[in-house]
């Protein structure tokens, strides 16, 4: 199985107040044909910002170092025309809003059958009987009508079936979705998850999963890499992490959830406040939240390290 | 030794849809359906739902910030319903509402000073301006932050310090009961552990009692001692917090269980994935009100809304199919 995506030092630098201030630094990780890689973290870690990079979706004065590598072609220096054959065709993105991301002033189908007509040349018939064929495949309900209808029409579980399916719509071979289910109910959740999932196996579709839900991962993901304050700081295949998590960040998430069995004790957090872009702390970024950070972790930050095969921490705790 | 703090009976708010030019009522919303419990003193009561269920509605209308449409809210053998204007407002210093949105929910232009001595002016309590400070002092101090942020503005504050401090605003006038309306769903995994010890640690110290609203499962079972899981505006399951996740009856509450993602990649559960949307309050279904996504639905679900019945010792559920 080869990589379909392979992103290398990426880092990613926005200007507030007529100074650069790094939102992702080094950032590195590949994506298996048909795999599911889940890049999670806390908000302002740099994980939506590190998928809307990889779509080409962000604008200057924002500053983008490094490789983003498609199947060989490194993204960042394609020409917008070649880009945009790319950008849902063959990768697709889905967001965390349906209602902010679909268009309300156009039907159901058009939105759908615009990506079927621009990328895959169908004529207009053609591209009605595809995206009602494509309503139906993601479980909505009465297709013939729906395409007809608007997107205030449709309920939040059906608008994010809708996503799936524009998203769905050429066959893509790598799907970003971010935080795809966070503004779902449970139940609701639990159907999107496991239509994400359908398509993706008929397709053979890999997935990049932004979220920040650990209980969303465990279910998805095949391997993880978990973000905090712009850094990746450990990754890992999925039951590696959860099972025998090594950064004290990685422990420190774990810890302080609450169970849905076993007894009922006490939480334990993780202290103080993720940093903000501005104040970044030196060396390790979590160290000023470690409990068991070191002089070193104040100086410098760790390379990584590898704890077992294809499990890889960045702490001076595992440094030899 | 247990005492009733709160009871609530028969509780119900519509909200009337109107229509055309002249704004005739064509509908109702029944967003609160007929709810009843008791709250006893220290104790915390979970309530559980989906978006629509009812959940907020029904701690505002305890509160009396909605009107109830009717029903009954006993609070310490008073019916706060029947109070006047004056009288509910000197009654609302027992009870306080600590709201979702840290950043909503807090006056841009108040100081945190400000913000914390209005509730404290409002009900007249503290004799000077100086002992109101030394109060708000205290009170930061209590919700673990620095007494010196009080002249300091929202703006400068994280989601988690936020939240303390409209923790430490509902502190202010001392109350009995806090209604906690999804306290920690805007927060980030690691400022939400935090604030479920602090109120954890209030509680204990000073005796209070809660109504901890939220749709997160796992949170909700980690700090309730009974939970109360709502659907459409009606109560479908009551029970300790525990047997809850070990022995759910109602056919949603068990849904609604196993649709919850566990943190842990070798959870073998079986998953019940509900069919179809949460239908609308306003044109709620005949009969019990989770008949059209239930898995074991008979026809008699249809017809008529099945009773409140104690099926174990203290665990009470509305379904048929306990008949």
């Amino acid at each position: 199985m080869g990589n379909i995506l392979e992103v290398e030092n990426l880092n990613i630098q926005f200007r507030l107040d007529e100074k650069y201030y790094t939102a992702v630094q080094d950032v590195s990780f590949s994506i298996r044909e048909g795999e599911t890689l889940g890049l999670v973290g806390e908000s302002g870690c740099g994980k939506s910002v590190t998928s809307l990079s990889i779509m080409r979706l962000l604008q200057p004065p924002t500053q983008i170092s490094g490789q983003i590598r498609y199947q060989g072609k490194n993204l960042l220096d394609l020409p917008e025309k070649q880009m945009r054959s790319i950008r849902g065709n063959e990768i697709s993105m889905i967001f965390q809003e349906p209602m902010t991301s679909l268009n309300p002033v156009h039907r159901i189908g058009t939105q759908i059958s615009e990506s079927l007509i621009l990328h895959k040349d169908l004529s207009g018939k053609q591209a009605r009987q595809e995206t009602i064929r494509l309503l139906q495949s993601v479980g909505i309900p009465r297709p013939e009508q729906i395409v007809d209808e608007f997107p205030h029409q449709l309920s939040g579980g059906m608008r994010q079936r809708v996503m799936i399916a524009i998203a769905m719509a050429c066959k893509p071979q790598l799907l970003i979705a971010d935080e795809p289910t966070t503004a779902l109910d449970v139940t609701i959740q639990a159907q999107i998850l496991d239509l994400m999932r359908k398509v993706a196996r008929e397709n053979r579709t890999s997935i990049l999963l932004i979220t920040h839900d650990l209980g969303v991962v465990a279910e998805m993901c095949d391997r993880v890499a978990v973000m905090y304050a712009g850094r990746i700081v450990e990754e890992g295949p999925v039951r590696q992490i959860f099972r025998n998590p090594q950064h004290p960040y990685t422990q420190g998430l774990l810890a302080s959830l609450p169970k849905v069995d076993g007894p009922r004790t006490r939480l334990q957090p993780i202290e103080g406040n993720v940093p903000s872009l501005k104040n970044m702390p030196q060396g390790c970024r979590f160290a000023p939240r470690c409990r068991r950070a070191m002089d070193v972790c104040r100086q410098r930050d760790a390379d990584f390290h590898l704890v077992e095969d294809a499990h890889r921490v960045r702490c001076w705790l595992h440094a030899e | 030794m247990a005492e009733a703090l709160l009871q609530v009976e028969d509780l119900k708010k519509y909200f009337p849809i109107r229509r055309g030019v002249f704004q005739r009522t064509v509908g109702h919303v029944r967003a609160v359906d007929g709810i009843s419990f008791t709250v006893q003193k220290g104790e915390t009561l979970g309530v559980v739902g989906e978006s629509g269920c009812g959940k907020s509605t029904m701690g505002r209308s305890i509160l009396r910030l909605i009107e109830p449409t009717s029903g009954v809210v006993n609070f310490e053998g008073r019916n706060i319903v029947r109070l006047r204007k004056g009288q509910m407002q000197a009654m609302r210093r027992q009870m306080q509402l600590v709201f979702q949105d840290p950043y909503a929910s807090l006056n841009p232009r108040f100081s945190i000073a400000q913000t914390l001595m209005e509730p404290m002016i409002i009900h007249n309590l503290y004799g000077s301006r100086e002992e109101r400070l030394d109060r708000v002092r205290r009170l930061l101090e209590r919700v673990g932050l620095d007494a010196d942020y009080a002249r300091r503005y929202p703006h400068e504050f994280s989601g988690g310090q936020r939240q303390r401090i409209g923790i430490a605003r509902a502190l202010a006038v001392d109350p009995k009961l806090i209604i906690l309306d999804e306290p920690v769903a805007a927060l980030d995994v690691s400022v939400q552990s935090q604030v479920l010890n602090l109120l954890e640690d209030l509680q204990e110290e000073l005796g209070l009692t809660y109504i901890f609203i939220a749709h997160d499962l796992s949170v909700v079972r980690h700090i309730s001692d009974r939970i109360l899981v709502l659907y459409l505006g009606r109560m479908m399951e009551l029970v300790e917090a525990e047997e809850l996740f070990a022995d759910p009856l109602h056919p949603y509450t068990q849904a609604l269980l196993s649709a919850v993602p566990v943190p842990d990649p070798d959870a073998k559960r079986e998953r019940i994935i509900l069919q179809g949307d949460l239908p609308s309050p306003a044109n709620p279904p005949s009969g019990c009100p989770f008949h059209t996504r239930c898995p074991v639905a008979k026809p008699v679900c249809r017809e008529r809304a099945p009773q409140w019945k104690e099926i174990k010792p203290k665990h009470y559920v509305a379904c048929h199919a306990y008949a």
